[in-house]
């Protein structure tokens, strides 16, 4: 009778320590695919995916289903709430050749009400983008407030060369999307092609700080091991240079597989196995 | 030739390993490379500054374990700043994972700065459907969202005393890896005008920019970068500023990587060429 509480205390002891090297055990599982394609990657893959899809529907459950839905139609009595069964259930008829009308219907309804409500989103999310494009190019003084009209920051020729720049920008992009007739005039063929090229700047940003994201998430996860598990493992001095020293073992081993002759591959790694 | 060649043909793993060193070797360094504050983060900081003490705001967090590394580190900054500037505020998500996430940062925060959950603060949890739900909490805070993850009903939580409607809602902070900060923009900030700020993920700032350009959004805390700006701004070191000098390494490290790359491709093609003009023109001169 005792052995289970033993283990009980153990782990309600131990659940952090626990935690920890789960999560480091399968950060290094995920990584492993930089070596090459592995079935260990495959395992921790699948696990984070079924974790994360199994956590979905428990919180949906517990979180959204449960309080306002099964609570009040079986434990309060809310006997309208069967509607909701019903009307939901009929988007399952989407798997049925004969009946899949009836799921067009709920279909439809949904497609009306977000169409309906689009209008509201558009005002509230474009219109703004609009009329904020509008900016004086010419440098002013400040303007006082008459009849009703708001008063007028003063604006600077730095801020006026901004302006320009900016409406230069976004007149040649504008004109780089007139696709309803062919652009032969010189001035909108000269001005889209600058449209395009400026464009590529925004897609380098884009692409830039995608890796700057993917930088930041790598960071997170030496974080973890170096001090979080590290920390746990030897203490927040000596841990971090213990998970270093791992990490470096782990490098020069990779290193040693890829590189001796008739090694792993390039690293494209599709279909190799470990 | 030769290596030139082999500069542009480093197996992928050796980058790897390099790329691993310049995050790791960092964390033994005590030097500290100066951040540049950015006007989107400082003006994120000043709208934050501006909400009179002990209004409330909606805290929305909608990331998941998969961007922690800049999102966590964002959500850290912002309630330090929040807690600190005294101001009530809700966690509400839209995903499923943010709710506990959250709510795991709040707890660990809350004893440095006095607060107490559901005194100063609450978590509404995890919601679905933005759009609807947005539009009925508008008008009716109490009987929209109900009772907080623990199952309180929040009329009786000291928190969301005097909060009714969208009218009593002063601020919106939205830390968020995908693009329904949108519907933030939609159906609270534009129709009822309250100040909104926003934390992203890096890849998602530079179309964010226009919404921060238009005054749609009032601030703008871009990636793990954001993070260490914010937590510079206010004067302390958590986690994103511990980074900081990880995130620096690893850019240099990109930086020369495709540099000499590039300059290895260019020298190649000129020795080619001049290979092949020396060649056509018979090889004897």
């Amino acid at each position: 009778m005792n052995a289970p509480g033993a283990v009980s205390v153990w782990l309600t002891a131990n659940t952090h320590a626990m935690v920890l090297w789960i999560g480091a055990i399968c950060t290094l599982g995920l990584y492993s695919v930089l070596y090459k394609e592995n079935k260990i990657f495959r395992f921790f893959e699948h696990l984070f995916l079924g974790l994360a899809t199994g956590y979905m529907i428990a919180i949906n459950w517990n979180d959204v289903l449960l309080p306002k839905w099964w609570t009040p139609f079986f434990t309060n009595g809310e006997w309208w709430w069967a509607f909701a069964l019903a009307v939901g259930s009929l988007f399952y008829f989407i798997y049925s050749k004969k009946y899949n009308w009836m799921a067009r219907l709920v279909i439809g309804l949904f497609l009306g009400v977000g169409a309906g409500q689009q209008f509201q989103a558009f005002v509230n999310y474009v219109w703004p983008q609009i009329y904020t494009s509008f900016k004086p190019l010419w440098a002013h003084d400040a303007i006082a407030a008459v009849n009703g009209h708001p008063a007028v920051k003063a604006l600077n020729w730095g801020e006026a060369r901004n302006n320009i720049i900016f409406m230069a920008i976004l007149l040649c992009v504008m004109s780089y999307f007139f696709f309803s007739f062919e652009q032969k005039h010189p001035v909108l063929k000269h001005s889209a092609g600058l449209g395009r090229f400026l464009m590529m700047f925004t897609f380098g940003a884009i692409f830039g700080s995608t890796i700057m994201a993917r930088l930041a998430l790598l960071i997170d996860r030496m974080d973890f091991l170096m001090n979080d598990v590290g920390g746990q493992a030897a203490g927040p001095d000596n841990g971090p240079k213990l998970v270093f020293t791992v990490l470096l073992a782990l490098i020069a081993l990779v290193l040693y597989l890829s590189l001796r002759k008739g090694g792993a591959g390039n690293g494209d790694g599709v279909a190799e196995e470990l | 030739m030769n290596l030139l060649r082999t500069l542009q043909t480093v197996d992928r793993r050796v980058l790897y390993a390099l790329l691993l060193l310049s995050v790791t070797i960092p964390f033994f360094l005590t030097m500290k490379i100066p951040v540049k504050i950015s006007p989107s983060t400082q003006k994120l900081y000043d709208t934050v500054e501006s909400i009179p003490e002990g209004s409330f705001v909606i805290f929305g967090t909608d990331w998941s374990a998969g961007t922690r590394g800049e999102n966590g580190a964002q959500t850290e900054a912002l309630m330090r700043h929040v807690m600190r500037h005294k101001l009530r505020f809700a966690i509400l998500c839209f995903d499923p994972q943010s709710a506990t996430l959250a709510q795991t940062i709040a707890e660990r925060l809350q004893p440095e700065y006095g607060y107490k959950e559901g005194v100063n603060w609450t978590n509404w949890g995890y919601r679905v459907q933005e759009v609807l739900f947005f539009k009925a909490l508008a008008n009716d805070v109490v009987n929209t969202v109900k009772a907080d993850n623990h199952g309180a009903p929040i009329q009786t939580l000291p928190v969301m005393k005097g909060v009714t409607s969208a009218a009593d809602v002063k601020l919106l902070l939205n830390v968020n890896p995908t693009n329904t900060y949108t519907y933030y923009i939609q159906f609270l900030q534009g129709p009822f005008h309250i100040p909104m700020v926003f934390a992203c993920t890096a890849v998602m700032a530079p179309e964010a920019f226009n919404y921060v350009e238009s005054g749609q959004i009032s601030g703008m805390l871009n990636g793990l970068m954001g993070a260490i700006e914010y937590e510079q701004l206010l004067g302390v070191v958590g986690r994103a500023t511990k980074d900081s000098n990880c995130l620096s390494f690893a850019h240099l490290l990109i930086i020369f990587l495709m540099v000499m790359g590039n300059v290895a491709m260019v020298l190649e093609r000129r020795a080619k060429k001049a290979e092949f003009s020396y060649n056509a023109a018979g090889g004897s001169q």
